[in-house]
């Protein structure tokens, strides 16, 4: 999807009650399985809109359209994570627009495009196995 | 005169256990419960032989509240109420309250306690096995001030040592039975200064396994022994910008290296070969999420059946690392499944050994910010809400108890954390009001306890933890006592006459 067609898009999404959808967002533990391989749930859902409720990890840059989807707030302990690494099973979200950041323990829920499979993000170096693009995000 | 008598003959009365029959209450079960209690007390016998064998418990942040938490999920897991199970190291003789603060912190973090029980001093936050005469991080002074561990003691005696952690085994717990260092994240080369000489806590373990002090380390890290050219088994780069492959270095000295639960399952025990097995490129899965690592009670049996190998006998030194690091993140859900693993390892190295030639000691290095509401019935889920009593019965009601504002809250709390209902508003102030809750979304786990204090990680706090034992000399262990004491038991133990 290029830029025209993704704005030519967000009309019809504009007209959408936000997450109003029948079926409730889905978490994100239910798009791995235990052994981070991808779930029946997220490989019927690739390339479809779905929503994932979270919580947003404290953005790497201001003034982006990229952060990070962690299932638990994410608590950073200065005695457990020098360096701090990500958890295994998050979320790379890219959103339509510049976020507005969310206090990292404020349950949000993103919606958009699943996408699976390796990818390294250009700017930040930031690997990911699924992402959510095209992405919105509201507070619970 | 004579009514004073009569008194004397009633109270002598009173105490003998034939009359105590005659109690209306004697024949209640907890009566009898009491009484069966009793008379094990008076049968149980200090064992005064020399200690062959030690292990050391330690489940990180499990302090007295949070280990009374693992008790009710325990038992409530069995099928039971919860208040009423047991715990392995609940049924050991001998029992000790522990001061854990350290010499600069009376709220300590696991540097400092783990020196205390592995140098029988007490040292600064921060800093492991080095005098509290340096300041942390003051890398040359703390060169001239290391002190010798208990590993170091009883490895000239000829035993093995062994350590086991579900954290990174470079982490400060772990990395107290081997390394000195000013500070505890000099976990690989990255983290030293420039100029200075002392070595990383990685570099540290292959060193004291060449030297033949450690003979078997299991638990995370892994990222903090390759370069960061190298990508381990599961695809993460490592950190170290020396080039130094350390699990190269120790397959080199003739060790058996590990990375999954595979070629673990697969080790050659009790060949005398050193044995490294790191299973996470950081640390080790909670229980709750582990798939391709041994569990700790599997860690634990390996490292018996190995480092029995050695008839002179062997130090162990087990931690359940990350109880600490679901307290901190607020979830009691993973601090409860993994301090019942940790309970599980305890059952077995009791079954894998024996009380009169083994000390088994279990202990926290401290607690942390968790506390507890009230008044809940029995059976209320400890993960969940506080249900009123039942007047009529035993079990609770099943109405949930209401604070002021109308809501329901869940049994446990934490002072402060991320689960905090203080929330970070526009311009920057802190608001909030406590969000409804039902069973369901309490019970979840990944749910956050609610909180009070908004903080990015919960902390731990300066609370006594208990200390349970059994074995040589664990009569030593009473009263209420300095963290430093644990290693003079240990020491004692191994050295009685």
């Amino acid at each position: 999807m290029n830029r025209r067609q993704a704005l030519g898009l967000l009309p019809l999404f504009a007209l959408l009650p936000c997450l109003a959808r029948a079926d409730a967002p889905v978490r994100m533990r239910d798009l791995y399985n235990k052994d981070l391989g991808f779930s029946n749930l997220a490989l019927a859902n690739e390339g479809q809109r779905i929503a994932v409720s979270g919580f947003m990890a404290p953005p790497l840059k201001a003034e982006s359209v990229f952060f990070v989807l962690t299932k638990k707030p994410m608590a950073v302990c200065p005695f457990c994570e020098p360096g701090t690494p990500w958890p295994d099973d998050l979320l790379a979200i890219y959103a339509k627009r510049v976020i507005e950041v969310a206090p990292f323990n404020v349950p949000i829920v993103v919606e958009g495009v699943l996408e699976l499979g390796d990818y390294v993000d250009p700017e930040f170096g930031f690997y990911s196995k699924v992402r959510i693009t095209d992405a919105s995000y509201s507070r619970v | 005169m004579l009514k004073s008598f009569l008194s004397g003959v009633a109270f002598v009365a009173l105490a003998t256990p034939a009359l105590a029959q005659e109690l209306p209450q004697a024949s209640s079960p907890w009566f009898t419960a009491a009484q069966e209690t009793i008379a094990a007390r008076l049968a149980n016998q200090p064992i005064t032989g020399r200690a062959k064998n030690v292990i050391l418990f330690t489940a990180d942040g499990n302090g007295v509240g949070t280990n009374y938490a693992i008790r009710l999920f325990s038992g409530q897991q069995a099928g039971g109420l919860g208040d009423e199970y047991v715990q392995p190291q609940e049924t050991f003789p001998n029992v000790a309250l522990v001061k854990t603060y350290s010499s600069n912190g009376q709220t300590p973090d696991s540097a400092p306690t783990a020196m205390a029980m592995n140098t029988g001093i007490k040292g600064k936050n921060g800093m492991i096995n080095i005098q509290d005469t340096v300041a942390e991080k003051d890398c040359v002074a703390g060169l001239d001030a290391g002190v010798k561990t208990f590993a170091e003691i009883v490895s000239e005696m000829g035993k093995s040592v062994g350590v086991i952690s579900t954290a990174r085994i470079t982490h400060a717990t772990p990395a107290a039975v081997y390394a000195r260092t000013a500070s505890r994240d000099w976990e690989d080369n990255t983290g030293i200064p420039e100029g200075c000489a002392q070595k990383d806590i990685a570099d540290q373990l292959i060193e004291q396994m060449k030297a033949g002090v450690i003979d078997l380390a299991l638990g995370g890290g892994r990222a903090h022994f390759l370069p960061e050219t190298v990508t381990d088994v599961e695809g993460k780069a490592g950190k170290r910008t020396d080039g130094r492959d350390l699990t190269e270095e120790a397959k080199a000295m003739g060790a058996q290296v590990v990375f999954a639960d595979t070629d673990f399952a697969a080790l050659t025990k009790g060949d005398n070969a050193p044995v490294l097995g790191l299973f996470e490129a950081s640390h080790m899965k909670y229980e709750a999420d582990r798939t391709g690592e041994p569990s700790l009670a599997e860690m634990t049996a390996a490292a018996i059946e190995t480092l029995s190998a050695n008839e002179e006998g062997f130090y162990l030194s087990i931690e359940a690392g990350r109880v600490d690091h679901a307290n901190h993140d607020g979830n009691a859900y993973r601090v409860l499944t993994d301090g019942k693993a940790f309970a599980d390892a305890i059952a077995k190295a009791v079954e894998m050994t024996n009380a009169e030639d083994t000390l088994i000691i279990v202990t926290a290095d401290h607690e942390h910010a968790i506390s507890f509401n009230g008044y809940c019935g029995r059976g209320s889920n400890i993960l969940g809400l506080c249900m009123k009593e039942d007047g009529a019965g035993t079990a609770h009601s099943g109405e949930p108890n209401l604070a002021a504002d109308g809501k329901p809250y869940t049994v446990i709390g934490y002072l402060n954390g991320a689960g905090s209902v203080l929330v970070e508003q526009a311009d920057k102030t802190y608001a909030g009001s406590r969000p409804d809750l039902t069973e369901e979304q309490a019970t979840d786990i990944d749910y956050l306890q609610q909180a009070l204090i908004p903080m990015s990680s919960e902390t731990h706090s300066g609370e006594d933890v208990a200390v349970y034992a059994r074995g040589p000399w664990a009569h030593l262990f009473g009263g209420t006592i300095e963290q430093n004491v644990i290693f003079h038991v240990m020491r004692h133990a191994v050295t009685a006459e």
